[in-house]
Protein backbone atom coordinates (compact mmCIF):
# COMPACT_ATOMS: atom_id res chain seq x y z
CA UNK A 1 0.00 0.00 0.00
CA UNK A 2 1.14 3.70 -0.83
CA UNK A 3 2.44 5.13 2.43
CA UNK A 4 2.34 8.86 2.55
CA UNK A 5 4.61 10.90 1.97
CA UNK A 6 6.87 12.61 4.22
CA UNK A 7 5.17 15.94 3.40
CA UNK A 8 1.88 14.23 4.24
CA UNK A 9 3.24 12.64 7.84
CA UNK A 10 4.39 16.06 8.68
CA UNK A 11 2.00 18.35 7.57
CA UNK A 12 -0.38 20.43 9.98
CA UNK A 13 -3.39 18.37 10.68
CA UNK A 14 -6.83 20.30 10.88
CA UNK A 15 -9.19 20.71 13.43
CA UNK A 16 -10.78 17.61 13.35
CA UNK A 17 -8.63 15.19 11.15
CA UNK A 18 -7.41 11.82 11.04
CA UNK A 19 -3.91 11.19 12.32
CA UNK A 20 -2.04 9.19 9.65
CA UNK A 21 -2.13 5.99 11.83
CA UNK A 22 -5.92 5.88 12.21
CA UNK A 23 -6.44 7.02 8.50
CA UNK A 24 -4.01 3.99 7.31
CA UNK A 25 -5.54 1.48 9.55
CA UNK A 26 -9.50 2.84 7.73
CA UNK A 27 -7.91 2.45 4.15
CA UNK A 28 -6.71 -1.03 5.39
CA UNK A 29 -10.11 -1.96 6.66
CA UNK A 30 -11.36 -0.54 3.35
CA UNK A 31 -10.09 -2.46 1.18
CA UNK A 32 -9.72 -5.61 3.13
CA UNK A 33 -13.89 -5.43 3.04
CA UNK A 34 -14.04 -4.34 -0.91
CA UNK A 35 -11.96 -7.88 -1.73
CA UNK A 36 -13.58 -9.79 1.09
CA UNK A 37 -17.08 -8.67 -0.33
CA UNK A 38 -16.02 -10.23 -4.25
CA UNK A 39 -15.06 -13.47 -2.55
CA UNK A 40 -19.16 -13.22 -0.89
CA UNK A 41 -20.56 -11.80 -3.82
CA UNK A 42 -19.15 -14.27 -5.65
CA UNK A 43 -19.90 -17.58 -3.61
CA UNK A 44 -23.60 -15.92 -3.36
CA UNK A 45 -23.39 -17.35 -7.31
CA UNK A 46 -23.26 -20.68 -5.96
CA UNK A 47 -27.00 -21.89 -4.26
CA UNK A 48 -28.63 -20.10 -7.21
CA UNK A 49 -26.74 -22.72 -9.63
CA UNK A 50 -28.35 -25.56 -7.89
CA UNK A 51 -31.56 -24.35 -8.68
CA UNK A 52 -33.05 -26.61 -11.51
CA UNK A 53 -34.15 -24.81 -14.42
CA UNK A 54 -37.18 -23.54 -15.62
CA UNK A 55 -38.29 -20.70 -13.20
CA UNK A 56 -38.77 -17.55 -14.62
CA UNK A 57 -36.50 -14.80 -14.16
CA UNK A 58 -38.50 -12.59 -12.18
CA UNK A 59 -39.18 -15.22 -9.56
CA UNK A 60 -35.66 -16.15 -9.03
CA UNK A 61 -35.30 -12.77 -8.78
CA UNK A 62 -38.00 -12.05 -6.22
CA UNK A 63 -36.80 -15.20 -4.49
CA UNK A 64 -33.41 -13.80 -4.07
CA UNK A 65 -34.45 -10.69 -2.78
CA UNK A 66 -36.67 -11.93 -0.35
CA UNK A 67 -33.86 -13.83 1.43
CA UNK A 68 -31.80 -10.70 1.03
CA UNK A 69 -34.77 -8.94 2.98
CA UNK A 70 -34.36 -11.40 5.45
CA UNK A 71 -30.89 -11.44 6.00
CA UNK A 72 -30.85 -6.97 5.75
CA UNK A 73 -32.67 -7.44 8.98
CA UNK A 74 -31.32 -10.10 10.59
CA UNK A 75 -27.68 -9.19 10.67
CA UNK A 76 -28.11 -5.81 11.93
CA UNK A 77 -30.40 -6.28 14.47
CA UNK A 78 -27.97 -9.52 16.15
CA UNK A 79 -24.69 -7.25 15.26
CA UNK A 80 -25.94 -3.47 17.28
CA UNK A 81 -29.47 -3.87 17.95
CA UNK A 82 -32.60 -2.16 16.29
CA UNK A 83 -31.88 0.47 18.64
CA UNK A 84 -28.81 1.29 17.34
CA UNK A 85 -30.09 1.54 13.99
CA UNK A 86 -33.29 3.80 15.36
CA UNK A 87 -29.83 5.93 16.69
CA UNK A 88 -28.45 6.71 13.63
CA UNK A 89 -31.82 7.44 12.01
CA UNK A 90 -32.33 9.88 14.57
CA UNK A 91 -29.06 11.72 13.67
CA UNK A 92 -29.71 11.71 9.97
CA UNK A 93 -33.02 11.01 8.96
CA UNK A 94 -33.36 12.52 5.77
CA UNK A 95 -30.97 9.18 4.73
CA UNK A 96 -33.91 7.04 4.82
CA UNK A 97 -35.19 8.73 1.26
CA UNK A 98 -31.85 8.16 0.18
CA UNK A 99 -31.91 4.31 1.57
CA UNK A 100 -35.07 3.59 -0.37
CA UNK A 101 -34.12 5.34 -3.40
CA UNK A 102 -30.86 3.04 -3.96
CA UNK A 103 -33.02 0.17 -3.17
CA UNK A 104 -35.09 0.79 -5.89
CA UNK A 105 -32.26 0.96 -8.26
CA UNK A 106 -30.68 -1.92 -7.46
CA UNK A 107 -33.51 -3.76 -7.92
CA UNK A 108 -34.54 -2.55 -11.19
CA UNK A 109 -30.85 -2.96 -12.24
CA UNK A 110 -31.01 -6.57 -11.15
CA UNK A 111 -33.83 -7.34 -13.38
CA UNK A 112 -31.96 -5.64 -16.60
CA UNK A 113 -29.68 -8.13 -15.81
CA UNK A 114 -31.64 -10.99 -15.93
CA UNK A 115 -33.09 -9.49 -19.65
CA UNK A 116 -29.83 -8.65 -21.06
CA UNK A 117 -28.49 -12.27 -20.06
CA UNK A 118 -31.61 -13.52 -21.91
CA UNK A 119 -31.01 -11.38 -24.81
CA UNK A 120 -27.24 -11.38 -25.48
CA UNK A 121 -25.64 -13.90 -22.99
CA UNK A 122 -23.50 -13.29 -20.20
CA UNK A 123 -20.67 -13.02 -22.37
CA UNK A 124 -21.67 -9.73 -23.78
CA UNK A 125 -23.82 -8.74 -20.51
CA UNK A 126 -21.57 -9.07 -17.67
CA UNK A 127 -18.73 -6.68 -18.92
CA UNK A 128 -21.08 -4.40 -19.72
CA UNK A 129 -22.86 -3.94 -16.66
CA UNK A 130 -19.27 -4.20 -14.67
CA UNK A 131 -18.63 -0.73 -16.07
CA UNK A 132 -20.58 0.31 -13.23
CA UNK A 133 -17.07 0.82 -11.18
CA UNK A 134 -16.17 3.09 -14.07
CA UNK A 135 -19.38 5.61 -13.40
CA UNK A 136 -19.35 4.99 -9.58
CA UNK A 137 -15.76 6.77 -10.32
CA UNK A 138 -16.66 9.18 -12.11
CA UNK A 139 -19.98 10.27 -9.34
CA UNK A 140 -17.26 9.95 -6.78
CA UNK A 141 -14.73 12.39 -8.16
CA UNK A 142 -17.73 14.85 -9.13
CA UNK A 143 -19.95 14.50 -6.15
CA UNK A 144 -17.83 13.41 -3.64
CA UNK A 145 -14.12 15.30 -4.46
CA UNK A 146 -12.70 11.56 -4.20
CA UNK A 147 -9.00 11.57 -5.95
CA UNK A 148 -9.24 15.34 -5.33
CA UNK A 149 -5.32 16.49 -4.23
CA UNK A 150 -3.93 12.65 -5.09
CA UNK A 151 -1.04 12.60 -6.71
CA UNK A 152 -0.86 11.40 -10.21
CA UNK A 153 0.26 7.53 -9.10
CA UNK A 154 -2.77 7.47 -7.30
CA UNK A 155 -4.75 8.47 -10.29
CA UNK A 156 -3.04 6.44 -12.57
CA UNK A 157 -3.80 3.69 -10.00
CA UNK A 158 -7.19 3.95 -9.67
CA UNK A 159 -8.45 4.26 -13.17
CA UNK A 160 -5.66 2.31 -14.76
CA UNK A 161 -6.57 -0.41 -12.36
CA UNK A 162 -10.33 -0.01 -12.90
CA UNK A 163 -9.54 0.02 -16.73
CA UNK A 164 -7.49 -3.21 -16.41
CA UNK A 165 -10.04 -4.62 -14.01
CA UNK A 166 -12.94 -3.88 -17.31
CA UNK A 167 -10.50 -5.76 -19.48
CA UNK A 168 -9.64 -8.38 -17.74
CA UNK A 169 -13.77 -9.16 -16.87
CA UNK A 170 -14.75 -8.82 -20.73
CA UNK A 171 -11.95 -11.61 -21.63
CA UNK A 172 -13.37 -13.59 -18.26
CA UNK A 173 -16.66 -13.00 -19.95
CA UNK A 174 -15.77 -13.99 -23.26
CA UNK A 175 -14.32 -16.91 -22.23
CA UNK A 176 -17.05 -17.89 -19.75
CA UNK A 177 -19.65 -17.72 -22.08
CA UNK A 178 -22.50 -20.29 -23.20
CA UNK A 179 -23.21 -20.84 -26.65
CA UNK A 180 -26.62 -18.27 -26.53
CA UNK A 181 -28.27 -17.34 -29.19
CA UNK A 182 -28.48 -13.32 -29.10
CA UNK A 183 -32.14 -12.95 -30.19
CA UNK A 184 -32.40 -9.39 -29.40
CA UNK A 185 -29.35 -7.85 -29.35
CA UNK A 186 -30.19 -4.02 -29.53
CA UNK A 187 -32.42 -4.65 -26.56
CA UNK A 188 -30.32 -6.89 -24.74
CA UNK A 189 -27.02 -4.54 -24.77
CA UNK A 190 -29.62 -1.49 -23.85
CA UNK A 191 -30.18 -3.72 -20.31
CA UNK A 192 -26.71 -4.50 -19.77
CA UNK A 193 -25.92 -1.16 -20.10
CA UNK A 194 -28.91 0.62 -18.01
CA UNK A 195 -28.15 -2.17 -15.42
CA UNK A 196 -24.71 -0.89 -15.61
CA UNK A 197 -25.46 2.84 -15.46
CA UNK A 198 -28.09 2.15 -12.01
CA UNK A 199 -25.55 0.76 -10.06
CA UNK A 200 -22.70 3.10 -10.95
CA UNK A 201 -25.44 5.37 -9.38
CA UNK A 202 -26.70 3.54 -6.74
CA UNK A 203 -23.11 4.57 -5.11
CA UNK A 204 -24.53 8.31 -4.75
CA UNK A 205 -27.01 6.98 -2.08
CA UNK A 206 -24.27 5.04 -0.06
CA UNK A 207 -20.95 7.49 -0.22
CA UNK A 208 -23.83 10.25 1.13
CA UNK A 209 -24.85 7.98 3.85
CA UNK A 210 -21.37 7.23 4.49
CA UNK A 211 -19.98 10.74 4.05
CA UNK A 212 -22.34 11.60 7.20
CA UNK A 213 -21.30 8.54 9.07
CA UNK A 214 -23.92 6.30 9.35
CA UNK A 215 -23.24 2.64 9.93
CA UNK A 216 -23.61 0.44 6.40
CA UNK A 217 -26.03 -1.76 9.41
CA UNK A 218 -28.75 0.73 9.65
CA UNK A 219 -28.25 2.17 6.22
CA UNK A 220 -28.99 -1.35 4.39
CA UNK A 221 -32.18 -1.60 6.72
CA UNK A 222 -33.85 0.29 4.71
CA UNK A 223 -32.26 -0.02 1.47
CA UNK A 224 -33.98 -3.13 1.44
CA UNK A 225 -37.36 -1.87 2.17
CA UNK A 226 -36.88 -0.01 -1.44
CA UNK A 227 -35.30 -3.24 -2.55
CA UNK A 228 -38.44 -5.46 -1.71
CA UNK A 229 -41.23 -2.78 -2.73
CA UNK A 230 -39.35 -2.39 -6.13
CA UNK A 231 -38.88 -5.81 -6.72
CA UNK A 232 -42.67 -6.84 -5.95
CA UNK A 233 -43.73 -4.38 -8.23
CA UNK A 234 -41.58 -5.52 -10.53
CA UNK A 235 -42.66 -8.98 -10.14
CA UNK A 236 -46.44 -8.41 -10.32
CA UNK A 237 -46.21 -6.31 -13.35
CA UNK A 238 -44.58 -8.94 -15.31
CA UNK A 239 -45.75 -12.11 -13.88
CA UNK A 240 -49.39 -10.58 -14.89
CA UNK A 241 -51.00 -10.19 -11.41
CA UNK A 242 -51.15 -11.59 -7.51
CA UNK A 243 -52.15 -14.90 -8.55
CA UNK A 244 -50.29 -15.64 -11.56
CA UNK A 245 -47.14 -15.00 -8.96
CA UNK A 246 -48.64 -16.86 -6.23
CA UNK A 247 -48.93 -19.55 -8.33
CA UNK A 248 -45.34 -19.46 -9.80
CA UNK A 249 -44.09 -19.07 -6.07
CA UNK A 250 -45.96 -22.20 -5.11
CA UNK A 251 -44.60 -23.84 -7.71
CA UNK A 252 -40.96 -23.46 -6.52
CA UNK A 253 -41.04 -24.19 -3.36
CA UNK A 254 -38.97 -26.87 -3.29
CA UNK A 255 -35.98 -24.58 -4.23
CA UNK A 256 -36.96 -21.40 -2.79
CA UNK A 257 -34.77 -21.98 0.14
CA UNK A 258 -31.59 -22.57 -2.27
CA UNK A 259 -32.18 -19.01 -3.57
CA UNK A 260 -33.28 -17.28 -0.43
CA UNK A 261 -29.71 -18.88 0.77
CA UNK A 262 -27.85 -17.35 -1.95
CA UNK A 263 -30.11 -14.10 -1.38
CA UNK A 264 -28.29 -13.89 2.33
CA UNK A 265 -24.56 -15.02 1.12
CA UNK A 266 -25.52 -12.06 -1.49
CA UNK A 267 -25.61 -9.99 1.66
CA UNK A 268 -22.75 -10.77 3.60
CA UNK A 269 -20.81 -9.56 0.45
CA UNK A 270 -23.04 -6.27 -0.01
CA UNK A 271 -22.25 -5.30 3.48
CA UNK A 272 -18.25 -5.64 3.04
CA UNK A 273 -19.08 -3.59 -0.07
CA UNK A 274 -21.06 -0.90 1.89
CA UNK A 275 -17.75 -0.77 4.09
CA UNK A 276 -15.42 -0.72 1.86
CA UNK A 277 -17.59 2.38 0.54
CA UNK A 278 -17.13 4.17 3.45
CA UNK A 279 -13.34 3.43 4.25
CA UNK A 280 -12.40 3.50 1.03
CA UNK A 281 -14.40 5.36 -1.20
CA UNK A 282 -16.26 4.29 -4.13
CA UNK A 283 -13.27 4.74 -6.27
CA UNK A 284 -11.20 2.21 -4.48
CA UNK A 285 -14.08 -0.18 -2.72
CA UNK A 286 -16.66 -0.74 -5.64
CA UNK A 287 -13.44 -2.22 -8.25
CA UNK A 288 -12.19 -4.38 -5.60
CA UNK A 289 -15.88 -5.45 -5.06
CA UNK A 290 -16.03 -6.16 -8.53
CA UNK A 291 -13.39 -9.23 -8.16
CA UNK A 292 -16.60 -11.26 -7.58
CA UNK A 293 -16.28 -12.21 -10.83
CA UNK A 294 -13.59 -14.23 -10.42
CA UNK A 295 -14.69 -15.93 -7.49
CA UNK A 296 -17.86 -16.66 -9.63
CA UNK A 297 -15.53 -18.37 -12.14
CA UNK A 298 -13.38 -20.08 -9.33
CA UNK A 299 -16.76 -21.70 -7.31
CA UNK A 300 -18.17 -22.61 -11.87
CA UNK A 301 -14.85 -24.37 -12.66
CA UNK A 302 -13.60 -26.05 -9.39
CA UNK A 303 -16.76 -27.08 -8.09
CA UNK A 304 -19.58 -27.13 -10.50
CA UNK A 305 -16.88 -28.57 -13.57
CA UNK A 306 -18.04 -26.17 -15.64
CA UNK A 307 -15.30 -25.30 -18.57
CA UNK A 308 -13.87 -29.18 -18.65
CA UNK A 309 -14.32 -29.63 -21.86
CA UNK A 310 -12.65 -25.74 -22.89
CA UNK A 311 -10.39 -25.70 -25.51
CA UNK A 312 -6.80 -24.32 -24.69
CA UNK A 313 -7.28 -21.05 -26.17
CA UNK A 314 -10.42 -20.81 -23.76
CA UNK A 315 -8.76 -21.76 -21.09
CA UNK A 316 -5.39 -19.56 -21.59
CA UNK A 317 -8.30 -16.12 -21.79
CA UNK A 318 -9.64 -17.43 -18.65
CA UNK A 319 -6.32 -17.57 -17.19
CA UNK A 320 -5.20 -14.33 -19.05
CA UNK A 321 -8.87 -12.15 -17.86
CA UNK A 322 -8.15 -13.59 -14.05
CA UNK A 323 -4.31 -12.24 -14.15
CA UNK A 324 -5.16 -9.26 -15.39
CA UNK A 325 -8.08 -8.67 -12.87
CA UNK A 326 -5.69 -9.46 -10.32
CA UNK A 327 -3.37 -6.59 -11.49
CA UNK A 328 -5.90 -4.26 -11.86
CA UNK A 329 -7.64 -4.55 -8.26
CA UNK A 330 -3.65 -4.50 -6.79
CA UNK A 331 -3.13 -1.35 -8.72
CA UNK A 332 -6.23 0.09 -6.91
CA UNK A 333 -5.10 -1.59 -3.54
CA UNK A 334 -2.06 0.33 -3.85
CA UNK A 335 -3.47 3.76 -4.54
CA UNK A 336 -4.50 4.54 -0.59
CA UNK A 337 -5.96 7.78 -0.27
CA UNK A 338 -3.14 10.32 0.89
CA UNK A 339 -3.60 12.87 4.02
CA UNK A 340 -4.64 15.30 0.87
CA UNK A 341 -7.53 13.76 -0.43
CA UNK A 342 -8.68 12.45 2.73
CA UNK A 343 -8.96 16.40 3.62
CA UNK A 344 -10.94 17.27 0.72
CA UNK A 345 -13.42 13.53 1.79
CA UNK A 346 -14.00 16.15 4.84
CA UNK A 347 -15.04 18.92 3.62
CA UNK A 348 -17.55 17.14 1.48
CA UNK A 349 -18.42 15.36 4.61
CA UNK A 350 -18.48 18.64 6.10
CA UNK A 351 -20.87 20.19 3.28
CA UNK A 352 -23.31 17.09 3.31
CA UNK A 353 -23.58 18.09 7.14
CA UNK A 354 -23.67 21.26 7.00
CA UNK A 355 -26.72 20.58 3.94
CA UNK A 356 -28.72 18.36 6.20
CA UNK A 357 -28.16 19.55 9.83
CA UNK A 358 -26.17 16.78 10.97
CA UNK A 359 -24.28 16.97 14.06
CA UNK A 360 -20.56 17.12 13.15
CA UNK A 361 -19.67 15.43 16.33
CA UNK A 362 -21.74 12.74 15.39
CA UNK A 363 -19.98 12.48 11.94
CA UNK A 364 -16.56 13.07 13.04
CA UNK A 365 -17.16 10.36 16.13
CA UNK A 366 -18.45 7.68 13.49
CA UNK A 367 -15.02 7.88 11.81
CA UNK A 368 -12.12 9.07 14.03
CA UNK A 369 -12.61 6.61 16.95
CA UNK A 370 -14.81 4.19 15.82
CA UNK A 371 -16.91 3.93 18.89
CA UNK A 372 -19.83 6.45 18.87
CA UNK A 373 -21.40 7.29 22.19
CA UNK A 374 -24.54 5.35 20.97
CA UNK A 375 -25.22 2.48 23.48
CA UNK A 376 -25.35 -1.11 22.05
CA UNK A 377 -27.81 -3.08 23.22
CA UNK A 378 -30.46 -5.74 21.87
CA UNK A 379 -33.93 -5.73 22.75
CA UNK A 380 -37.08 -8.35 22.74
CA UNK A 381 -37.46 -6.62 18.97
CA UNK A 382 -34.28 -7.90 17.92
CA UNK A 383 -34.76 -11.13 19.35
CA UNK A 384 -37.93 -11.28 17.67
CA UNK A 385 -36.73 -10.05 14.39
CA UNK A 386 -34.09 -12.85 14.40
CA UNK A 387 -37.12 -15.42 15.47
CA UNK A 388 -39.35 -15.03 12.82
CA UNK A 389 -36.40 -14.64 9.72
CA UNK A 390 -34.44 -17.99 11.15
CA UNK A 391 -38.02 -19.73 11.38
CA UNK A 392 -39.43 -18.59 7.54
CA UNK A 393 -35.40 -19.87 6.58
CA UNK A 394 -35.47 -23.46 8.60
CA UNK A 395 -39.31 -23.88 7.06
CA UNK A 396 -38.35 -23.31 3.21
CA UNK A 397 -35.14 -25.85 4.52
CA UNK A 398 -37.56 -28.33 6.00
CA UNK A 399 -39.81 -28.35 2.00
CA UNK A 400 -36.28 -28.27 0.02
CA UNK A 401 -35.42 -31.10 -2.04
CA UNK A 402 -31.82 -32.00 -2.27
CA UNK A 403 -30.40 -30.49 -5.78
CA UNK A 404 -29.89 -33.47 -8.20
CA UNK A 405 -26.12 -31.48 -9.40
CA UNK A 406 -22.53 -33.26 -8.95
CA UNK A 407 -20.57 -31.30 -6.81
CA UNK A 408 -16.60 -31.53 -6.28
CA UNK A 409 -16.69 -31.75 -2.39
CA UNK A 410 -12.86 -31.04 -2.26
CA UNK A 411 -13.15 -27.93 -3.91
CA UNK A 412 -16.46 -26.86 -2.37
CA UNK A 413 -14.66 -27.56 1.31
CA UNK A 414 -11.73 -25.57 -0.12
CA UNK A 415 -13.50 -22.39 -1.02
CA UNK A 416 -16.02 -22.65 1.85
CA UNK A 417 -13.06 -22.39 4.86
CA UNK A 418 -11.02 -19.51 2.27
CA UNK A 419 -14.50 -17.69 2.10
CA UNK A 420 -15.02 -17.80 5.87
CA UNK A 421 -11.17 -17.04 6.28
CA UNK A 422 -12.01 -13.74 4.57
CA UNK A 423 -15.11 -13.00 6.46
CA UNK A 424 -13.45 -13.58 9.61
CA UNK A 425 -10.08 -11.93 8.97
CA UNK A 426 -11.98 -8.66 7.66
CA UNK A 427 -14.98 -8.93 10.14
CA UNK A 428 -12.41 -8.92 13.00
CA UNK A 429 -9.90 -6.08 11.62
CA UNK A 430 -13.51 -4.31 10.87
CA UNK A 431 -14.42 -4.74 14.43
CA UNK A 432 -11.28 -3.32 15.86
CA UNK A 433 -10.98 -0.21 13.82
CA UNK A 434 -14.57 0.43 13.86
CA UNK A 435 -16.73 -1.16 16.03
CA UNK A 436 -18.85 -2.22 12.68
CA UNK A 437 -19.71 1.66 12.95
CA UNK B 1 -24.44 24.95 13.61
CA UNK B 2 -26.69 25.86 16.90
CA UNK B 3 -29.32 23.80 18.36
CA UNK B 4 -32.27 25.93 16.21
CA UNK B 5 -30.87 25.72 12.92
CA UNK B 6 -30.66 21.78 13.89
CA UNK B 7 -33.88 21.82 14.83
CA UNK B 8 -34.85 23.21 12.03
CA UNK B 9 -33.74 21.51 9.38
CA UNK B 10 -34.23 18.18 10.93
CA UNK B 11 -38.07 19.09 10.78
CA UNK B 12 -38.06 19.80 7.27
CA UNK B 13 -35.41 17.19 5.78
CA UNK B 14 -37.80 15.61 3.29
CA UNK B 15 -37.52 19.55 1.75
CA UNK B 16 -33.96 19.30 1.96
CA UNK B 17 -33.72 16.23 0.35
CA UNK B 18 -35.99 17.08 -2.83
CA UNK B 19 -33.77 20.58 -2.77
CA UNK B 20 -30.44 18.29 -3.42
CA UNK B 21 -29.59 18.46 -6.82
CA UNK B 22 -27.52 15.23 -6.16
CA UNK B 23 -31.07 13.83 -5.56
CA UNK B 24 -32.51 13.75 -8.87
CA UNK B 25 -29.65 12.34 -10.94
CA UNK B 26 -30.68 9.08 -9.32
CA UNK B 27 -34.01 9.69 -9.36
CA UNK B 28 -33.75 10.76 -13.25
CA UNK B 29 -31.35 7.32 -13.59
CA UNK B 30 -34.56 5.11 -11.87
CA UNK B 31 -37.05 6.63 -14.15
CA UNK B 32 -35.07 6.20 -17.28
CA UNK B 33 -34.20 2.28 -16.04
CA UNK B 34 -37.97 1.60 -15.91
CA UNK B 35 -38.59 2.85 -19.24
CA UNK B 36 -35.76 0.45 -20.06
CA UNK B 37 -37.44 -1.94 -18.99
CA UNK B 38 -40.77 -1.51 -20.40
CA UNK B 39 -39.27 -1.19 -23.74
CA UNK B 40 -37.15 -4.36 -23.77
CA UNK B 41 -39.94 -6.35 -22.03
CA UNK B 42 -42.78 -5.18 -24.59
Amino acid sequence: MTTPTTEESRGAVEPGALDATRLRTLQRVGMLCGLTAGAWLGAAEAPTKLVTLGLSPVVISLSMVIGVFLARWTLPALIQGTSYVAADLRQAPHLIVWAVLAGCLWAVANTLTIFAVRDVGLSIAFPLWNSNSLLGIFWGIVFFQELRGADWRRWLGVIGGALLMFAGATALALASAKQVPAHDAARGVAAALGAGVLWGTMYIPYRKAYLTGMSPLSFITFFTVGELGMMTALALTYSGGVSPLWAQLSGARHVLFWLLAGGFVWVVGDLFQQYAVKYAGITRGIPLSNTNQLWGLLWGILVFGELRTASGSVLTQVIGGSLVMAVGAGLIALSSVSRSEHSHWQKAAASEGERYGVDPEYTQSRIASGSASIVRRRTWIDWLVVSVATAIIIGFALIAKAPQIELAWGWTTALVILTLGMLAAAGLRLWRATRFN
Amino acid sequence: MTDNRRGQTLGSWLGLVLRDVQFWVPVAVLVGGLLVLRWISS
